[in-house]
């Protein structure tokens, strides 16, 4: 008997110390994943700020049973003014029922009244930091050693010529006339025939690949990070939070742009969230006035206010491009095109040259996937009929035309 | 083969010397450099080679430090997205288009909200649905920047309730003191308008004394009658056929015309394939039974002045003058009566020199052999010719048959008497009038004199014409692309007209004006709405109503209960009076005055793509013109009208009324006639609009209303000469098989290659042995690897092609082609993709030289004599894609190549611009930019992209030309690519139909066909394998991928 109660005094007292430490822990997780979408601690939200919940409702009963579910408790306690009023001040809105258990809510309003402090904000860790790249000064120093270095052959040669000159003097000679650098120069080349040559075509052959690099730059705008009216990270929505890219460039999976996400796509979330660890807060402010948002009333005002995003990637008019092709048909992934976005912070950057030759150079490469595609049966068997003497069985776009002017210019 | 020899212009025919010379250069001048440089008179000073070269080095300079610049573009998407926009996919909305007397029930292409293109709607019965030029057009003057942006009062801007204000109080003191408000209004079919008509005439209508008469004729006393203030009045009037309707049936309509099942037509000066009241509907229905494959082929016999459109078509066509319309109409009434045993009408030509009396008996055999399947026709505003006509169908037995009487044609209606509305104006009683898409100031002299006598002048136009200028107040309306409104174009058969688009502009619909100013202050979108509720929808549940609605403005039709034939419209007319009545006088000369296909009656002259739409009979674009017989003008007035030979001006006079204009010669024109276009001449409208010389003050005024003939005509020659803007000269094809033709007869009996007289034997050529062998087996090249993947065709049926244009119009605007302008045209760099070229035939047959023994030389010498009465042939002629094709092989930068889909391929951002191609090109279709027609001065107002708002129409998939490059057809590649899209997004092949050029989408008759030739089931496919397909210049081994379908005329024997 008493082995008995032992026992399960035991089980029973371990249970509950179990449970108690484990929901210790849970407030801070049960308070995001149930409460954080509506409510903040210290602001408000869909609903009300919620430090001192406790202190201003006299019944802690009530307060758990409300919590639990507001409607069933407001319909039962009609003479509950305090639960009406709050009810009407916030729009009517209704929270949802939640399935918690006493112990469970007790842990979110230990965790309400006892917030953890606050943790210093990671300085460059997790911000979008990517600010000008220190800039390379090696280039610098070399010039400045040149100038240095040239001054000395300078003082040097003409205490050589001071020396030369006092030692004639001395000696009672005469001094050939000094030459000119440049008649000086004539006749070192004409003393150094080959070498002359040998130099002259170095430097002329250095200076056409620098000048065909030159100008095969010229149009390419790969690198291009232009500052952005919003501070926008890709980093931090499709990197850490593991956003789709379609969620906000839907469109690239329907016709041929892959568009600018509307603002009222960024408030699906940032009406919930209004804050970010470093610029975060004032650049979703931002959002807030493109839309027409007022944080603090929880509502649109009207007065909308277009974002004028710099576009980054520019293909000419002569060019056209589809992401529907690609990103449906041919099941690119987007980073084919436009790097590990995920791991780009502000400002986002052009990451493919987007030249004609890059383009060509995928289409020779990347073979269509065309199983399963009811579309390319017929051909895919007439391809195989055509190079069945050169035995290729898997085809690139160019098999299927992808290279034909007409397929991107018209 | 056809043994007829065809010539596209009278200078190919005669061989001009200075015409040959032209036509062995595909480009007559040389570069225009002077155009360019002598922009501020650069070619009068005296540039050095030293400032040559300062200006290249100062513009390399500056080209390599603008291609160094970062470009910035700023990318704004919406705030909040509308769940039906996806930015670069295009939506469609169904609309109706009605204008002008023209109705067609359309979709309206829009991209990012902005209408870019109309086409048919296919919800609207397949037998009427169609657009003419005129309307595929018309997208473009949405963003005419010539519109009013807002309410005027005197010429300067104004609120819209100040103007409401001011405006409603003038017409109460009208109201007040009994005065009168008139409403010109054009007709329309939209019952909304009319109840919105209704309420304005409870509000403002007068009473007048009106003496009522008792059956024996004695006074018995007076009554009150309403008189509305709702003047309909339409610059072109269908007054004789409702009027002649009234007297036989008792109601004034404009029945349903069958021609689907006529099995013999016969019009006498009705151009109803083109702008004869509903061309689109009449045209398909004659298409469909104009294959000589089918059942039976219909047999068309056309009376008329000029050359038109059904003319061209017909299979027998007789010149007459307009004043022998009604006896040519009383003629075939006898000769119809004779067969049936009855007695009929008689009349006598006053003159036949083309054998028409002997035409109108073949006709009348033809009728009878057909009785109860034909159709009579006729285009004269004389409502005694239309009871005569009435009379040859009743005898017929057409009524309720071919022609049904209880399915109206609403678009058109009763016109009401200019006169006497001048006459009350001028007597000072006509207190207010408003405009409402009515312009008479412009197309009725008497009404324009008049018109400063009434106090308070009110205009609804959406942009300035001559009326609205001189009112007092300018309500604009919004474009019928911003606006709601309803239509029933056939009686039972409603349409919706749903906006693609908000206003641009501070507009607001004509409408709602009528009605705010009525005192009803709802919108109109709810006016409609409630309009439909009590009577389309009458008796149905509010839910039931919505869903109706919705569905009726998402389909843009509403189809109402099934008609039966009414009984009380039963025949009872007297054609023996009615042919009594009809008086023809003749004179020296007369004159025919007529709408072209392209610019109707002159609402929508400002709409540059139609102006420099060529007309499909003369071929000349941007003026209109007196058209006269060659044969007239032999001696007196320059028939070839090249760039050094400009048509001679001449001083005609109509009526009193003196108008000066160019002579063209158009073969097909009865001797002693001329014919004149309505609608140009416009004066208070932009700059592309502003061309030729107004014809309406020569009008004759008869019943109150306009008639478009005259014998009161003199001609003198103004001594001046005129440059026409005609684009056919300078398009030869010489002599080699273009145009395929045969007979009815000769198709049916005999094989294609036959030795003797087979009519589409396929080309053979002896190669270097002498073995005779076809063309296909003699080539230069590889051939490409056609058989493959896709291989993208396109055939046209000769048979069905009416000449039309929508399908010109159509890719224009598709494709971004410049509008260049008269200049331009003049000197011959058109920019058409796709042209209409136009062949007259001559009489002279092989067989006929044959059968009068001729002689061999006497017979090719007659070949080539015009015929002052010839037959037409239509060709559309667009880049043929060919497999081997020669400009390909002329390149020297590779920027035209050919696609494994079999499409010839112009990369225009490759192309420098040697026009090596073009010289080289068998069918003249490669077109070159001689300038930036979107950016240079020269062109603004002209062509439709030169601005912000302008530039909107531009299809965002196909780029903009540049100067110095070639364009051309490109099969409408980008369609072709999203149609592809869609079919690999959908994982399915290809379907016949999901890819369809945008002159294919146009064709109101379905005359061009485009798909996969290596799709067996593509209707391409089947064209192509047809007997009557044929390539056009085939002996030259170009095997392009356009196939011509013979035309068959049926001119031997009725099936």
């Amino acid at each position: 008997m008493f082995r008995v109660v032992t026992y399960s005094l035991s089980v029973v007292l371990f249970t509950f110390l179990l449970s108690n430490s484990a929901l210790a822990q849970d407030g801070e997780k049960l308070f995001k994943a149930n409460c954080a979408s509506c409510h903040k601690l210290n602001k408000k939200l869909i609903g009300p700020a919620l430090t001192g919940v406790q202190d201003r409702w006299e019944d802690q009963e009530a307060l758990y049973a409300w919590i639990k579910n507001s409607q069933d408790y407001l319909k039962k306690n009609p003479d509950d003014s305090y639960a009406q009023e709050l009810f009407v001040e916030y729009n009517k809105s209704v929270m949802t029922a939640q399935a918690l258990s006493d112990a469970e809510v007790g842990a979110i309003l230990d965790y309400i009244a006892n917030p953890p402090e606050d943790k210093a904000a990671p300085a460059v860790a997790e911000g979008p930091v990517a600010r000008a790249p220190a800039e390379n000064y090696s280039t610098y120093w070399m010039l400045g050693l040149v100038v240095v270095l040239l001054i000395v052959v300078k003082v040097l040669s003409g205490v050589k010529g001071s020396l030369q000159s006092v030692k004639a003097k001395l000696n009672d000679e005469v001094l050939p006339e000094p030459k000119g650098p440049i008649e000086g120069l004539f006749e070192w080349m004409a003393n150094n025939k080959r070498l002359t040559v040998a130099i002259v075509l170095v430097v002329l052959a250095t200076l056409s690949v620098q000048g065909w690099f030159v100008v095969k730059s010229i149009g390419v705008y790969k690198g291009y990070a232009p500052e952005q009216p919003i501070k926008f990270s890709h980093k931090i929505h499709a990197g850490t939070n593991s956003i789709e890219c379609g969620y906000c460039h839907h469109s690239a999976y329907k016709g041929k742009n892959a568009g600018i996400p509307s603002v009222n796509v960024c408030m699906n979330c940032h009406k919930g969230i209004s804050e970010g660890k470093v610029d975060g807060t004032t650049e979703i402010a931002k959002i807030y006035e493109a839309a027409g948002w007022d944080a603090e009333q929880q509502a649109y005002t009207g007065v909308e206010k277009p974002i004028k995003w710099i576009r980054i990637h520019n293909l000419p008019d002569f060019a056209y491009f589809n992401h529907s092709q690609h990103v449906v048909v041919g099941k690119q992934k987007c980073q084919t095109c436009h790097g590990e976005v995920e791991e780009f912070g502000y400002p986002m950057k052009q990451h493919s040259d987007l030249t004609m030759g890059w383009c060509i150079d995928c289409h020779r490469e990347t073979k269509v996937s065309m199983e399963g595609n009811e579309y390319y049966t017929k051909i895919h068997k007439e391809l195989l009929e055509r190079y069945k003497d050169e035995k290729i069985e898997a085809f690139t776009v160019e098999h299927i035309g992808g290279l034909e002017c007409a397929k991107c210019h018209y | 083969m056809s043994d007829k020899k065809y010539w596209n212009s009278v200078d190919h025919l005669e061989e001009e010397p200075l015409f040959v010379e032209e036509a062995q250069k595909e480009f007559s001048e040389a570069v225009p450099v002077e155009d360019f440089l002598s922009k501020s008179n650069l070619s009068d000073t005296s540039a050095s080679r030293r400032d040559f070269l300062k200006f290249m080095g100062f513009s390399i300079g500056a080209a390599t430090l603008a291609a160094c610049e970062t470009p910035v573009v700023k990318s704004i998407p919406y705030v909040v997205k509308p769940e039906e926009v996806t930015p670069g996919v295009a939506n469609w909305y169904a609309s109706s288009f009605s204008k002008g007397g023209t109705f067609s029930s359309i979709l309206v292409k829009t991209r990012e909200g902005r209408p870019i293109f109309i086409k048919a709607n296919d919800a609207y019965p397949e037998a009427m649905s169609g657009v003419t030029a005129r309307v595929n057009a018309s997208v473009i003057e949405l963003y005419d920047d010539n519109r009013y942006q807002g309410p005027q009062k005197a010429g300067t801007t104004i609120g819209w309730s100040d103007v409401d204000t001011e405006i409603s109080k003038k017409l109460a003191a009208i109201k007040e003191k009994g005065g009168t408000v008139k409403v010109v209004a054009e007709s329309t079919s939209s019952p909304s308008t009319l109840a919105t008509f209704a309420k304005f005439d409870e509000m403002f209508s007068t009473e007048t004394e009106v003496e009522v008469y008792g059956e024996d004729a004695l006074l018995k006393g007076t009554e009150m009658v309403k008189d509305s203030c709702v003047v309909t009045f339409d610059p072109i009037n269908y007054n004789g056929v409702l009027s002649a309707n009234k007297a036989d049936f008792g109601k004034a309509v404009i029945p349903t015309y069958d021609f689907s099942k006529a099995k013999t037509i016969v019009s006498i000066d009705a151009d109803f394939l083109g702008d004869w009241l509903d061309g689109v509907t009449y045209s398909k229905g004659y298409t469909q039974r104009r294959k000589p494959e089918g059942a039976w082929m219909s047999k068309h016999y056309q009376f008329e002045t000029m050359m038109s459109m059904a003319g061209a078509n017909a299979d027998v066509r007789g010149a007459i003058k307009p004043s022998d319309v009604g006896n040519v109409a009383k003629m075939l009434h006898g000769a119809v009566a004779k067969l049936a045993g009855s007695a009929g009408a008689s009349g006598s030509l006053s003159d036949d020199d083309n054998n028409i009396a002997a035409k109108v008996n073949d006709a009348a055999k033809d009728l009878w052999a057909a009785k109860g399947k034909c159709l009579v026709v006729c285009g004269s505003n004389d409502a005694n010719i239309q009871q005569v006509v009435n009379g040859i169908n009743n005898l017929l037995g057409n009524y309720n048959n071919t022609i049904r009487l209880e399915r109206a044609y609403n678009v058109v209606q009763m016109n009401d008497s200019m006169v006497d509305l001048t006459k009350n104006m001028n007597s000072g009683i006509v207190d207010a009038v408003i405009f409402m898409d009515s312009n008479p100031v412009y197309s009725n002299a008497a009404f324009a004199a008049a018109v400063s006598k009434v106090g308070l002048k009110i205009s609804l136009a959406d942009r300035p014409d001559e009326s609205s200028v001189l009112c007092d107040y300018v309500c604009p309306s919004h474009f019928f692309l911003e606006a709601w409104n309803d239509y029933q174009p056939y009686t039972g058969v409603f349409t919706m007209q749903q906006p693609a688009i908000r206003p641009l502009f501070k507009t607001r619909a004509a409408q709602e004006s009528l009605l705010r100013w009525c005192g009803v202050n709802t919108s109109y979108y709810d006016f409609i709405k409630e309009t439909w509720t009590s009577t389309a929808f009458a008796g149905a549940d509010a839910l039931t109503a919505t869903n109706k609605w919705n569905s009726a403005v998402q389909s843009g039709v509403y189809m109402g209960a099934k008609m039966a034939p009414e009984a009380d419209l039963a025949y009872s007319g007297d054609t023996g009076a009615a042919a009594g009545n009809i008086k023809s006088t003749t004179g020296e000369w007369e004159v025919k005055f007529y709408a072209k296909q392209s610019i109707g009656n002159g609402a929508q002259a400002n709409n540059p793509h139609l102006q420099e739409m060529p007309d499909p009979i003369s071929k000349v674009s941007w003026d209109n013109y007196v058209t006269m017989n060659p044969s007239d003008m032999e001696g007196k007035y320059e028939i070839r009208t090249a760039q050094a030979t400009p048509a001679n001006v001449v001083s005609v006079t109509v009526n009193g009324h003196t108008m000066e204009l160019p002579v063209v010669a158009l073969p097909g024109q009865k001797r002693g006639t001329i014919g004149i276009a309505l609608g140009y001449g416009r004066t208070e409208t932009g700059t592309a609009g502003k061309v030729g010389v107004n014809a309406y003050p020569a009008l004759e005024m008869k019943d109150g209303v306009a008639v478009y003939s005259s014998s009161k005509v003199s001609i003198a020659d103004a001594g001046k000469t005129y440059q026409i803007a005609s684009v056919q000269t300078h398009h030869t094809m010489m002599d080699r098989k273009i145009v395929n033709e045969t007979t009815l007869s000769t198709f049916k009996a005999v094989d294609k290659n036959d030795d003797v007289n087979g009519w589409n034997k396929d080309s053979k050529l002896a190669d270097a042995f002498g073995k005779v062998r076809p063309i296909k087996e003699l080539n230069l090249w590889a051939d490409h690897a056609i058989e493959k993947g896709h291989r993208w065709g396109m055939s046209i049926d000769l048979n069905s092609c009416t000449g039309c244009g929508a399908c010109v119009t159509a890719c224009h605007i598709e494709n971004n082609v410049p509008v260049v302008g008269k200049d331009e045209i003049r000197r011959t760099r058109s920019m058409f993709w796709l042209r209409i070229d136009r062949y007259f035939s001559s009489d002279m047959t092989k067989e006929k030289g044959k059968t009068d023994d001729v002689g061999v030389v006497s017979m090719y010498k007659q070949m080539e004599n015009p015929s002052d009465y010839p037959q037409v042939v239509f060709q559309p002629v667009m880049c043929q894609h060919c497999n081997h094709a020669p400009c390909e092989t002329v390149c020297p930068v590779a920027a035209t190549t050919h696609s494994e889909e079999g499409l010839n391929q112009m990369t225009y951002n490759r192309c420098v611009g040697t026009r090596y191609c073009a010289n080289n090109c068998p069918y003249k279709v490669r077109r070159f930019n001689w300038f930036n027609y979107n950016k240079d001065s020269k062109f603004t107002g002209i062509n439709p992209a030169q601005n912000e708002l302008q530039r909107m129409v531009l299809n965002p998939d196909v780029v903009v030309r540049s100067r110095g490059v070639i364009e051309k057809c490109s099969f409408c590649v980008q369609k072709i690519q999203s149609g592809k899209l869609t079919a690999k997004k959908a994982g399915r092949p290809v379907k016949d139909g999901d890819v369809v050029s945008a002159c294919s989408e146009a064709c109101p008759t379905n005359a061009i066909q485009f798909g996969d030739l290596n799709d067996s089931k593509s209707s391409v496919r089947a064209n192509f394998d047809d007997d009557r397909s044929y390539f056009m210049a085939e002996e030259v081994g170009t095997q392009p991928n356009v196939a011509y379908m013979t035309k068959v005329r049926n001119t031997e024997n009725l099936a």
